[in-house]
């Protein structure tokens, strides 16, 4: 009987076994029942949106608007002009293994799909948005190859470089074409965190939320066409012109923003500020000393004096009176800030201002990308140049209407107080401040500086771009000829890891990878 | 389970009562079988315990012995007998010549039993005594140093921690499971190193080999090569080690055995930092409290005076130096383990059955081990033609607040290493909290150096409980006396439950969220995991006249299922309180995943006179994780053995001869993951202000054409005995080629993905093992063993991908915690290569220098060597006299590479005495030996130490922190005395069948090392991914050890 048993057991086992090798099960067992294979393109888009705004220690640096006189290793950054990845990699890293990757997929996604036209050119619309950022920041960087290893397989692993002019003519016809194809009777998209159902501001409607990525990508395009301001000032009027008649953003209700609620999403860039060594981290010299100069009203929202500089987060109630602020000097060394002629330790710091903590570097302050008084601002330069029409009525017009929103903008921060209107039209009229044709330029791009604040990619495009403030060179070291930083390099591991295309994109940019090498459009 | 052993200690006192058989004197005399001459110094000794005896010089002896106890009559060059004792009083015993010692058996693949002489390949079985007289918290760091080619590096990770085991080389690029596979009674599974690897927990949870007791282990053979675990087919890459577990002999009655032993760790104190400057920096101490709370990092300070001086809490401490803070913080560890077994045997079967206690204490404060193991074994022959095997080994162990280690952050080590000698402990002891609750704020770098006193004081924690239990069950019929067919039936299950919690207050100042709610977070998971392997076996051998013939054709189904919940909680309501419920933000996670794999193979040996055999296998594996039309891979293997003694029969000095040489094809499919080749899609954890969002899925390009890796290798071997068995020698050379391994090819992160995994690797590990034993001296009284081996390794890189040189596998100085040097392949160089970049010289080699002075890094990143070592070896010695044995172990490893986090940061920091240069009397910076890059002039330039010394962090240079990794060490020194024949004396303690005693030291002293401050064993991590990096283990420990063995 056991015999028996063992007998038929055996076979059994032997019969299931030899059957295993064609087992019809496998093509089950290695399906995962929880992945999510398919998903709404739309919510790749949202999941990118909040796309790289520049850093606090990079690009802000750079402009001279914030300081981080620490050199103790990992800290040695832009303030000692220094040549680091650490420092030279933010918008790279967040930028095409994130947000361009997921919106090449879900461009990818919408390919042959009718019913989703608005998706697709809000795609658009955004990604030519991130690598207008990128040519700004590295120049010659991988586009049309760019993000497509799993659609396009091995071939696409290491894509080449393209040249930044080409980037930027294919960016405006992107910009052009998506606008253009924005159909008011077509689709909405309610995941639209700026313009969708649970949006900053909320539309509703296809038509309603199509006018306001139609204003956000002529204003894309107006900020694309001022680049060409030094380069090619006849191919600047004409883009500049082109995305005005278009239409642009006409008020703050217009603004590319979001909001975060510090529970489940706070501002990570301010968090850097707070969350580890807030000591390191203060107001630049020439940016306190532009607002103390102005008596600007935002003066207390960006920057203040607290009882100790390793613990702002302590102080709630910091000082923000504007005669107390005292920007850190740029290039100067930590250990030197203690010593006379600066200003000396103070706490577990020194003795100057820093970034306010509570509104403009607050973990709750909301992310702007693009706002209607960049656009004001940009518009004020257009209509002096005459790229536009107004004249120079136009132009203080559209100055003023910028420096009102982004005063205004404020309402939005936490801890922010009201200005009123009167003390805004004293601001306006004030010496340094009050528009003159002779300095127009300089005035309308200080502002600017300012408006940019927390997009620092645009603070310093822009400030290498116009020239404007003022700003003398960082020469820490002597290792920027006696200039600024004009681009960062590319991440080291590019040498490695796309060596031949790096090599080339080096070649082509004029031989080295270096900060003092100029954007085409940053010419000298 | 505490609760068990009294019942236990009961169960135990009613068996002394019982045993009521006393012994007696037995005496005899041994004579040769051919020509009746007596035979001087015959090892007769009496089994299952230690009592022994050897004979006269007429051959006769005297022992102590009960009726029922067997005895075993060994001597060289003859063949071991065993006779059970009757009641006769006086035994005559003939041995039997046995030149060649040809019978030796060893259990190989499929725990098939073999004769040694029959096997092409290298096997080494483990001499199970070490496992039980040198004993480590895990079986297998006892054998290190032991056998040749087995590579054991026990990282310093507190009590329980995985060891990283590797056989010949690491047999594939990291990533891969390197570690041979582990069968324990038939069952296969992987050590399953649980390590720290840098990112995630910084706290190593141990491996699946902590599972086993030393005292369970009835033998454990090391199949090193691919030959030799061929059979196992697609998990053969890196060999096995098989281990059966103990479950009785028949005829045996009952007994019952104890084994207790207490060991006690000593942390071990290489650093040897300056004690001369104290906290500031710019060769200033602080001014304020204040101040000091945010310069307690550097030591770049004033020259140490002794005069009170603010620290970080405000008050006033002696500015002098307290250069043992570590090791005042640290504790002594301690394990004691208890281990009771039961055994018993009829004629028709066996038990076995221990439990074994475990009670470990880390040298970090907190840290504790805690394991129970229940082993259990029963052999029955059902009929006579049906025989039942059962195991079952059942463990519980809980990880109590392993420390953190391998990063710069959490951790005692990276703090009281990198804070200035000049802050006392009792400070950082007595000022941890800050008065809002959160910890004091006490050097630049917050969040990365914490406090461990805060984190005492606020009660963090981290538990890892786990339960395995391994089943087996074999059923063997023999069909006829050459023919038998067997199923057996592996059960794995298991179940890892992980609770920890966050406190808010480390780190930061700053108790609240931006939202109000609490700082802090408290984690949940549990996973589970059932391994199922059946199998079953046909097999059987005939001999026709001069030739032999034995085949073996079986089938095997490998199911394994995984599914882990995660559950944590974060934005407190109540303070401090960790719970789910409490939490204002909760994520959950649900993980899964299930494979496959069936095969069916076979073995086919032929044999001629005893003399010549050949070994064929083959294996066919279908794999459900890879593509449908394309999933089944063959393994094969070829080996043969030529005793060639058998014709050299006249050579006295000539006991025994074999050569043997094998070629072995096999794989594996580690690497390729079930749904490897899908793209995912991931919805964020949280809304966005209501707004559902999604990404894809990881950072890997997903490819859906993996396959399995494949691993030839070659091996010829020569073994021989000399001189009546005097001398052993036993050589190996092998080489081991890998390819179409599975690599995380780095892609350009323009490409949207940082990695793609495909099947382009090569590999080449080649190496030529030795294993050379002498016994010098032989007397009755004294014995003297002594063995020596070696393993020499080479490997070398034949492929990263078509057209690629070089592959980047992890920039640690880009990971965010480590700060220096890459891990690279490089075709052409051997395995692990560290980069970082060095000095930027000019064509005369001159190193040039900023005009400042500054160091100038060059721009491609330069190899320092690889991280493998080339040598590896141990050099054992065992004497013996009478009741005394001696055993004196050391063990080496030479020619690896190593680049230290530790040297860095205490040479930036200001605290090693290399950062003395440059502030030494005298001194007003580092005017560096180099030439200025603009005008060639030699440089006079003074830069201050502390930038001077950080640019090589920021430049990525590793010119004065790379070390050889090389060390010699006096690994262990033990004592064993046996008892037996003292207590045989005292009538009332007759019942005793057996007591030894034995006290061990490890790690007794390090005869040689190159790298400063530490012990180049105080390694991280026990995966590759770090392989040639330190940063911030725990110190060695030196461990003492005593432990009684007692048999009734």
């Amino acid at each position: 009987m056991i015999m028996k048993n063992i007998k038929i057991f055996f076979l059994i086992s032997a019969t299931l076994l030899v059957l295993g090798g064609c087992d019809e099960d496998f093509v089950d067992i290695n399906t995962n029942p929880y992945a999510v294979i398919d998903i709404d393109p739309a919510l790749l888009f949202v999941g990118a949106q909040r796309t790289h705004l520049g850093g606090w220690e990079t690009e802000h640096t750079i402009a001279q608007q914030f300081v981080n006189p620490h050199n103790s290793g990992a800290t040695l950054g832009p303030n000692f002009n220094a040549d680091i990845d650490n420092f030279n990699n933010g918008k790279w890293d967040g930028s095409y293994p994130g947000s361009i990757k997921n919106m090449v997929q879900a461009i990818a996604l919408l390919d042959g799909n009718t019913e989703r036209g608005n998706l697709l050119s809000i795609l658009r619309i955004w990604k030519a948005q991130v690598f207008m950022g990128l040519v700004d920041t590295h120049a010659d960087v991988p586009y049309f190859d760019a993000g497509q290893a799993y659609l396009k397989g091995s071939e696409y692993f290491y894509p080449k470089y393209d040249d930044d002019a080409a980037i930027y003519a294919d960016l405006e016809k992107e910009l052009k074409e998506a606008v253009a194809a924005l159909n008011p009777n077509g689709d909405y998209v309610a995941a639209d965190l700026f313009y969708g159902d649970r949006g900053s501001i909320k539309t509703g409607t296809a038509a309603a939320q199509v006018d306001k990525w139609k204003k956000l990508g002529n204003s894309l395009l107006l900020r694309l066409g001022m680049r060409y301001s030094k380069v090619d000032p006849t191919k600047a009027a004409s883009i500049v012109s082109a995305a005005f008649n278009g239409g642009v953003m006409k008020s703050n209700d217009d603004n590319a923003y979001v909001k975060y609620d510090g529970t489940l999403f706070t501002n990570g860039a301010n968090g850097g500020l707070v969350n580890n060594n807030p000591y390191f981290y203060y107001a630049a010299e020439p940016f306190v000393d532009q607002l103390k100069a102005t008596n600007d009203p935002r003066t207390p929202f960006l920057v203040a004096t607290f009882a100790n500089p390793a613990a702002p987060l302590g102080d709630p109630n910091p000082n923000t009176n504007i005669a107390d602020q005292f920007g850190v000097p740029v290039g100067v060394i930590n250990t030197d800030l203690a010593k006379a002629p600066f200003r000396g330790a103070k706490g577990g710091g020194y003795n100057y201002s820093q970034m306010n903590v509570n509104v403009v570097a607050s973990l709750t302050a909301p992310d702007f990308w693009v706002t209607y008084s960049e656009v004001s601002l940009l518009l004020a330069e257009a209509a002096q140049r005459g790229w536009i029409p107004g004249g120079e009525a136009a132009a203080k017009q559209y100055y003023e209407d910028g420096i009102r929103a982004d005063i205004k903008r404020y309402a939005l921060y936490p801890k922010a107080t009201t200005v009123s209107d009167a003390d805004i039209a004293t601001f306006l009229a004030s010496p340094g401040v009050a528009y003159n044709a002779a300095d127009a330029l300089k005035l309308i791009n200080t502002q600017l500086w300012i408006v940019y604040i927390r997009n620092g990619t645009q603070a310093w495009a822009n400030f290498r771009r116009s020239g404007f403030p003022a700003l003398k060179p960082n020469l820490f070291n002597n290792l920027l000829n006696g200039g600024f930083v004009r681009r960062l390099s590319y991440p080291d591991y590019e040498l490695a890891q796309n060596r031949e295309n790096y090599l080339n994109a080096v070649k082509a940019i004029g031989g080295k990878d270096d900060l003092i090498t100029r954007v085409f459009w940053d010419k000298e | 389970m505490m609760k068990l052993t009294k019942p236990m200690l009961l169960l135990l006192a009613l068996f002394c009562c019982l045993a009521t058989t006393k012994a007696q004197q037995i005496t005899g005399k041994v004579t040769a079988a051919n020509d009746g001459t007596p035979l001087i110094a015959v090892n007769i000794t009496v089994k299952e315990t230690n009592t022994g005896t050897v004979s006269d010089t007429d051959g006769t002896f005297q022992i102590a012995a009960t009726p029922g106890n067997t005895l075993v009559f060994s001597y060289i060059g003859f063949k071991t007998i065993e006779i059970t004792l009757g009641n006769e009083k006086n035994l005559n015993v003939t041995l039997e010549e046995d030149a060649q010692s040809l019978d030796e058996i060893v259990v190989t693949a499929l725990g098939i039993q073999r004769e040694s002489k029959k096997l092409g390949y290298s096997v080494t079985s483990v001499n199970t005594d070490e496992l039980v007289q040198n004993r480590t918290t895990n079986v297998i760091e006892s054998l290190e140093g032991r056998v040749a080619g087995l590579n054991i590096t026990p990282p310093a990770a507190g009590a329980g921690s995985s060891m990283q085991i590797r056989l010949r080389g690491q047999a594939a690029f990291a990533g891969a499971n390197n570690a041979p596979l582990i069968v324990i009674n038939g069952l296969p599974i992987d050590q399953g190193a649980r390590g720290v690897n840098g990112l995630g927990t910084p706290r190593d949870l141990g491996d699946n080999l902590s599972n086993i007791n030393p005292d369970d282990i009835e033998s454990m053979t090391v199949l090193k090569g691919a030959t030799a675990a061929a059979i196992y087919g697609a998990r053969a890459a890196n060999g096995a080690i098989i281990i059966t577990t103990k479950s009785g002999r028949k005829n045996q009655g009952i007994g019952v055995e104890y084994t207790s032993s207490y060991t006690s760790q000593e942390a071990l104190n290489f650093f040897d930092f300056q004690t001369e400057f104290g906290q500031g920096t710019g060769g200033k101490r602080p001014t304020s409290g204040a101040n000091a709370a945010t310069t307690g990092q550097f030591a770049w300070g004033e020259r140490l005076d002794g005069v009170p001086t603010p620290i970080f809490d405000g008050s006033l401490q002696p500015y002098s130096a307290n250069p043992n803070r570590l090791f005042d913080f640290l504790q002594t560890g301690t394990n004691f383990t208890n281990t009771i077994a039961f055994s018993g045997g009829t004629e028709k079967g066996s038990f076995r059955a221990s439990f074994s206690n475990t009670d470990a204490e880390g040298i970090t404060p907190t840290n504790e081990y805690k394991r129970n193991i229940i082993n259990l074994g029963i052999n029955q022959n059902i009929t006579q033609k049906l025989k039942l095997q059962f195991n079952l080994n059942y463990t519980n162990e809980r990880q109590i607040n392993p420390p953190q280690i391998g990063t710069q952050g959490p951790g005692a080590v990276n703090f009281f290493t990198r804070m200035a000698t000049s802050i006392p402990l009792s400070a950082f002891k007595n000022s941890a909290v800050a008065a809002n609750g959160t910890e004091t704020l006490t050097s630049g770098f917050q969040g990365t150096l914490l406090n461990p006193y805060y984190a005492i004081a606020v009660g963090q924690k981290y538990e890892n409980e786990r339960d395995r239990f391994l089943g087996t069950a074999t059923l063997r019929y023999d069909i006829t006396d050459w023919l038998y067919a067997q199923g057996r039936y592996n059960y794995d299950y298991s179940l890892s439950f992980t609770e920890s919690n966050d406190p808010g207050g480390i780190g930061t100042s700053v108790p609240t969220n931006a939202d109000g709610t609490f700082k802090g977070g408290y984690n949940l998971s549990e996973g589970k995991g059932t391994d199922v392997n059946a199998d079953f076996l046909i097999g059987g051998g005939k001999e026709f006249g001069i030739f032999s013939v034995d085949a073996n054709f079986g089938g095997n189904t490998w199911r394994v299922k995984n599914n882990s919940f995660n559950q944590s909680s974060s934005n407190f309501i109540v303070r401090d309180l960790y719970s789910i419920g409490n939490g204002s933000v909760r994520n959950q996670s649900y993980g899964f995943s299930q494979f496959r794999v069936n095969s069916l193979y076979g073995w086919a040996e032929f044999g001629f006179k005893s003399m010549l055999y050949v070994n064929f296998t083959g294996r066919n594996d279908w794999f459900s994780v890879l593509n449908p039309d394309d999933n089944s891979e063959f393994y094969q293997s070829v080996s043969g053995s030529f005793i060639f003694s058998e014709l050299m029969k006249g050579m006295d000095w000539l006991s025994y001869g074999k050569l043997r040489a094998s070629w072995a094809e096999v794989g594996s499919s580690n690497g390729v993951n079930p749904y490897d080749g899908i793209l995912t899609y991931g919805i964020a954890q949280n809304q966005f202000n209501g707004q559902t969002t999604a990404s894809i899925s990881g950072a890997s390009a997903p490819n859906q054409f993996l396959r399995p890796f494949s691993v030839e290798e070659k091996e010829i071997g020569l073994e021989m005995r000399l001189f009546g068995n005097r001398i052993l020698l036993d050589v190996s050379a092998f080489d081991k080629v890998t390819t179409d391994q599975i690599l995380d090819v780095q892609l350009s992160n323009t490409s949207g993905y940082n990695t793609s995994k495909r099947n382009l690797g090569s590999l080449k590990n080649s190496g030529v093992e030795f294993l050379v034993e002498v016994t010098p001296i032989q007397t009755p009284n004294f014995t003297w063993t002594s063995s020596w081996n070696n393993a020499f390794l080479s490997t070398e890189v034949l492929s990263v991908g078509e057209g690629i040189k070089d592959v980047i596998v992890l920039n640690w100085g880009a990971t965010g915690n480590e700060f220096i040097g890459q891990l690279r392949y490089v075709v052409g160089l051997p395995m692990n290569q560290v980069y970082a970049r060095t000095y930027l010289r000019d064509d005369q080699g001159r190193i040039l220098l900023t005009d400042q002075g500054r160091l100038i890094a060059s721009p491609d990143y330069v190899s320092y060597g690889s991280s493998i070592p080339k040598h590896t070896g141990g050099w054992t010695n065992s004497l013996s006299y009478k009741n005394l044995s001696v055993g004196i172990h050391l063990d080496y490893k030479l020619g690896g590479t190593v680049i230290s986090s530790t040297a860095l940061n205490a040479l930036r920091q200001g605290h090693s005495k290399a950062s003395l240069v440059g502030r030494r009397v005298g001194e007003t910076g580092v005017v560096f030996p180099g030439f200025y890059r603009s005008s060639g002039e030699p440089n006079t330039k003074a830069v201050d130490p502390a930038a001077f010394y950080a640019d090589y962090r920021n430049n990525q240079m590793g010119d004065i922190v790379t070390f050889k990794s090389d060390f010699v060490k006096l690994r262990n020194i033990s004592l064993s005395y046996n008892l037996t024949d003292l207590l045989r004396k005292t009538r009332a303690l007759g019942f005793v069948k057996g007591l030894s005693l034995t006290a061990a030291c490890r790690n007794v002293a390090i005869l040689y090392k190159d790298i400063p401050d530490l012990d180049p064993e105080a390694i991280q991590s026990s995966g590759d991914f770090r392989s040639g990096y330190e940063n911030t283990s725990l110190p060695t420990t030196r461990n003492y050890q005593i432990t009684l063995n007692a048999k009734f």
